[in-house]
């Protein structure tokens, strides 16, 4: 049976990399991924970055790395101009005299960054001098800029149902083609079918999520995590994505249709972000808050397997209880 | 190979029948044709007997497989050619065969072999969206072939192909039915039916009115006609012939189906009005009236062209079960 899946799933990616609407829809959540990160060049410029000469002491080199990003160059003199010219925003550093330093920059940084890092060699140099005064700091909980950790954890959500769209499309070509008659008269079962044709449906929103969150810088998250949740939250999109493909013969009415998911999906993301916490109940119908949840926490590295576990069980129950609803309906529909 | 007993289908669930009580059987290797105009049942009968609709009422065996318990299994044995064609357009003529062929656990025929046996390997790597009608209706049919089925279902094989084509799939067919495959043929087109089965069954309004051989249909219901071309000279005067000369310029046919004693006129020669006549004319050779009729003209008239004329099937369908073919 497996073997006839791989050759189901394997003709749709065929056909599916022919047809211009599933290829744009493959590629629109990277390119969306792209465009999402130039509009975030806060990330990489609120980070102090620089570049050290070896003549700066290692114990130096220790501190500067617990406040931004340090490239120790292996080279001294000229080397240091040449990096600071670079395209990047990076500030050079060498000693200069005993205890003192040189800060080269070259002129175009971002504002107030050059005086950021002289407070920060103060900081250093006067490591020992006793403040007149004691300070307290505390953040208000936002651990990574508000647009990469939201529009990640969006992009990746609302890009679930670009699986179910690639289903749907390749049901109404079986549609319009009528090969769906010749199918069911082939050893095929009609579970192995399904199986093949839904596979595509959870595989690309994972290939997606991967892919946005490394384009958006994500090296460092529990990708086991992501594969879970992406996974759980695809079944509902194959699931509404069959459903859509066996009642249209046309793929773009089709996809009009699917745009009705559109509506749950942004509003449960939308009431997750801005509604209060008390009224978070109000969304726990809905599959797609569960999945933020989830991926929300796993880009703020504070997912445990615990709870993200218990957020993909109810959205797999939810689905359950969707699929309970459509199946006869999808049955029909494939005879 | 095919056991048929007491079938009944209704498409609404009550008491209209698309099928009603019908009973047939088919044996091992042989070629039974059911025959019916547009909306008899046909179609029905073999979605039914194919898995695509459920079996309701009734007992069907297909294959040795009972189809109130249908398994995909069986489609290992079965081959099924539909009427309307149903390939991938996005795929070429070779990935569709290419594709079906390995859904099969069964040794299956080579896939450009096919192709050259209908005439498409010239675009075996064409995308099948670019065929004609005929094109992909011919794919169709050899990807109902791959499998090399024992029964072979053939939904109107030669719909909408040109004559040099649909001799080729009637040959591919007699073909495999010398080698033993039982083929079941659904059609509305009475010559393919009557070179193709052994034995066809009549369909009208869901009830199979009749099941019998071609020939024993011919002998039991067939009039033995001669049809006769001969020429008459229209007298000086005669307006009926002058008026049904001017009407008719070519020869024209037996007009109401029936057969004997019709006569369809025209003119030769100018078309005066006063010139000769060509008349056709169907003489039954067991009414002893016609048969003087024939004689007569024999002995009076200019002979053209004579021929023994036995009936058709669609003939006898319509004798049978007064519906027309369409």
């Amino acid at each position: 049976m497996f073997r006839k899946i791989l050759r189901i799933t394997g003709r749709d990616v065929r056909s599916g990399l022919r047809d211009n609407i599933i290829v744009y829809v493959i590629l629109a959540p990277f390119l969306s991924a792209l465009i999402l990160r130039g509009l975030i060049p806060s990330v990489g410029a609120n980070v102090l970055q620089m570049a050290v000469d070896p003549s700066v002491e290692p114990a130096v080199v220790e501190y500067l790395e617990t406040i931004g990003k340090v490239e120790v160059l292996e080279a001294d003199g000229e080397a240091l101009e040449r990096r600071v010219r670079a395209t990047d925003d990076v500030f050079g550093l060498r000693q200069a005299g005993e205890g003192g330093f040189e800060i080269v920059k070259e002129g175009n940084e971002q504002e107030g960054m050059d005086e950021i890092f002289e407070l920060v060699l103060d900081a250093y140099v006067n490591q020992d001098l006793e403040l007149p005064m004691d300070a307290l700091v505390s953040d208000i909980g936002w651990k990574l800029p508000p647009l990469k950790q939201f529009g990640a954890s969006v992009l990746v959500v609302f890009m679930s149902v670009f699986g179910g769209m690639v289903i749907l499309i390749n049901l109404v070509e079986e549609k319009q083609d009528n090969t769906l008659s010749a199918m069911n008269v082939a050893p095929v079962s009609r579970k192995a079918f399904v199986i093949g044709k839904g596979l595509l449906g959870v595989v690309i929103p994972v290939i997606h999520a991967f892919g946005v969150l490394l384009i958006l810088g994500f090296e460092g998250l529990n990708y086991g995590m992501v594969t879970v949740a992406i996974f759980s939250i695809a079944l509902i999109s194959v699931l509404i994505g069959f459903v859509i493909g066996v009642m249209n013969d046309n793929v773009i009415s089709a996809a009009s249709s699917m745009k009705v998911l559109f509506v749950p999906i942004l509003a449960s993301i939308m009431g997750a972000i801005f509604l209060a916490d008390k009224w978070n109940p109000l969304l726990y119908w809905s599959p797609f808050y569960w999945a933020f949840d989830s991926m929300n926490r796993i880009v703020l590295l504070e997912a445990t397997w615990g709870v993200v576990l218990r957020n993909t069980g109810i959205v797999l129950a939810i689905t359950a209880v969707v699929f309970a609803l459509l199946s006869r309906r999808i049955a029909r529909g494939l005879n | 190979m095919v056991k048929v007993e007491g079938l009944y289908y209704s498409y609404t669930n009550d008491d209209k029948y698309a099928v009603k009580d019908i009973s047939f059987e088919i044996a091992e290797g042989e070629s039974f044709g059911l025959l019916g105009p547009s909306g008899a049942g046909k179609s029905t009968t073999q979605n039914i007997l194919t898995g695509l609709l459920p079996l309701k009422t009734g007992e069907v065996q297909v294959a040795g497989y009972d189809m109130h318990h249908p398994k995909r299994e069986m489609f290992n044995k079965l081959g099924v050619s539909f009427e309307q064609s149903n390939v991938y357009g996005k795929l070429t003529a070779l990935e569709n065969l290419e594709f079906y062929r390995k859904l099969f656990d069964v040794p299956t025929l080579d896939p450009m072999e096919l192709l050259t046996l209908v005439g498409l390997e010239q675009v075996a790597s064409k995308k099948a969206a670019t065929f004609s009608k005929g094109m992909k209706h011919r794919l169709t049919f050899v990807r109902s072939m791959l499998n090399q089925p024992i029964l072979w279902f053939l939904d109107e094989p030669t719909t909408g192909l040109d004559p040099a084509i649909a001799s080729v799939i009637k040959d591919i067919v007699k073909e495999k039915k010398e080698r033993g495959t039982t083929i079941f043929l659904t059609t509305h087109n009475m010559f393919l039916a009557d070179e193709l089965c052994d034995r066809v069954g009549f369909i009208v309004d869901g009830e199979l009115r009749l099941i019998d051989s071609p020939r024993n249909l011919k002998l039991k219901y067939g009039e033995k006609l001669v049809e006769v071309e001969y020429v008459e000279e229209a007298a000086q005067g005669d307006e009926a012939n002058q008026a049904v000369a001017a009407e008719q310029p070519i020869v024209s046919d037996s007009a109401d189906g029936s057969g004997t004693g019709t006569v369809g006129r025209a003119t030769i020669g100018g078309g005066t009005g006063t010139g000769a006549h060509l008349i056709r004319r169907h003489f039954s050779l067991v009414d002893p009236v016609e048969v003087a009729a024939l004689q007569e003209v024999l002995a009076t008239r200019k002979i053209e062209t004579m021929h023994t004329k036995e009936a058709t099937l669609e003939e006898i369908f319509i004798k049978v079960t007064g519906r027309k073919l369409v």
